[in-house]
């Protein structure tokens, strides 16, 4: 998907290059999302059974408030750090739990990708695009920031 | 697998692949214990399920009403539930590629580049040709942090610009590609309009940069004076 795809393809038929990206999507809902979703679902039933999402949303319940979400939300947010796809799986898993209404998810909609897996992307953008380190942690400020600030906006609103 | 390709040793005896240290016993243990299906066997402690393979399998959801729910049922869980979850999103992320595959074809990503260029240098200081870069970057994220790094060392940014941009990349990255493949998980769920988080997200990239790009005047200023 970069932008010189008018060079790449092969053909001019619509119904060809729709093909072409269908494929692409296929490749990346089973070898990414699936696992990862698998993943969530799965260690999220080990927060359950060992009550750490109750104790998390406890103790992050007052926090959480102010963007109109429940406690337990934070364990979402601290997971999409690490990756998007796993923090979205996360949700659903929180959704068909009863954790998470449908109000919920939109607020958090924006802040799965503003947030979003921050430490792949470390490697994958900052290190390749050799951004100085001496700025990484002003650029990750400015992440949590973003992602805070949208919670608020889709809470007052859009949800 | 790799192992194959290599020679092939003089003795199948190799004392060094035969070191086990502490790690491995642990491992052996937790394995033992995991598919064993002891864990579960202590009912005062259900914690212990936790750490069972059984118990975190899951279950599939069970098909309640016919004519209500899809084939993932209601209160799956675990790696089985998670599964069939995630099946179902696969049809809505093909979807989604092969529509903005065409779009792209026809030329969209190269439209928005003309319509985000003259924004760039009022707004974030930057130079108006990174707008190819930036664009890219909702696509590909990889893709436009390897056309970042040509264009620094090639000359045409500099390394306040390359900040700068790294600020706009970081927050959001690849967001065209990630909303519509991982965010279409949620997308059912959304009591707003599909497009107002989207856009959102997309606002917010050139909050942050704004935000960078102010810090780095005001407590950053040192580092860029060798620069014009």
């Amino acid at each position: 998907m970069s932008n010189n795809n008018q060079a790449k393809h092969p053909t001019n038929n619509p119904f060809d290059i729709f093909i072409i990206g269908a494929r692409k999507g296929f490749n990346i809902a089973v070898n990414n999302l699936v696992p990862n979703i698998l993943m969530a679902y799965a260690v999220s039933e080990v927060l359950r059974i060992l009550g750490v999402m109750k104790f998390v949303g406890e103790i992050f319940g007052p926090m959480m408030f102010i963007f109109g979400l429940p406690g337990e939300a934070v364990t979402v947010l601290l997971t999409a750090w690490l990756s998007s796809s796993a923090s979205v799986g996360l949700a659903a898993s929180m959704f068909a739990n009863g954790i998470l209404e449908p109000r919920h998810i939109t607020i958090l909609m924006p802040a799965f990708f503003l947030l979003g897996a921050q430490l792949q992307y470390m490697g994958r953008l900052l290190g390749v695009a050799d951004v100085p380190k001496r700025y990484w942690p002003l650029l990750m400020s400015a992440s949590l920031l973003n992602a805070l600030c949208a919670m608020l906006i889709m809470n007052w609103f859009f949800a | 697998m790799s192992e194959e390709n290599k020679e092939p040793k003089k003795s199948s005896y190799n004392p060094d692949e035969w070191k086990v240290g502490p790690k491995g016993f642990i491992a052996l243990l937790v394995a033992i214990l995991f598919f064993s299906g002891l864990l579960v066997k202590f009912p005062e402690m259900k914690w212990l399920s936790a750490f069972d393979f059984t118990t975190l399998t899951g279950k599939f959801g069970a098909i309640q009403a016919t004519g209500k729910s899809t084939f993932v049922g209601s209160g799956g869980a675990g790696a089985r539930g998670g599964f069939l979850f995630a099946l179902t999103l696969v049809p809505s992320v093909m979807f989604a590629l092969g529509m903005i595959e065409v779009l792209d074809h026809y030329g969209a990503i190269k439209a928005a580049q003309k319509c985000l260029t003259p924004f760039l240098k009022p707004l974030l200081g930057i130079p108006g040709l990174t707008g190819l870069a930036l664009i890219t970057d909702l696509q590909s994220t990889d893709a436009g942090a390897v056309l970042t790094k040509g264009l620094y060392d090639d000359g045409l940014i500099n390394k306040k610009d390359l900040v700068i941009m790294g600020a706009w990349q970081y927050s959001g990255a690849g967001m065209i590609a990630n909303y519509f493949m991982i965010g279409s998980a949620l997308f059912a769920n959304l009591t707003c309009a599909l497009l107002i988080p989207f856009s959102l997200i997309f606002i917010f990239k050139f909050v942050g940069a704004i935000y960078v790009r102010i810090m780095l005047n005001l407590f950053y200023k040192g580092d860029f004076q060798d620069e014009q």
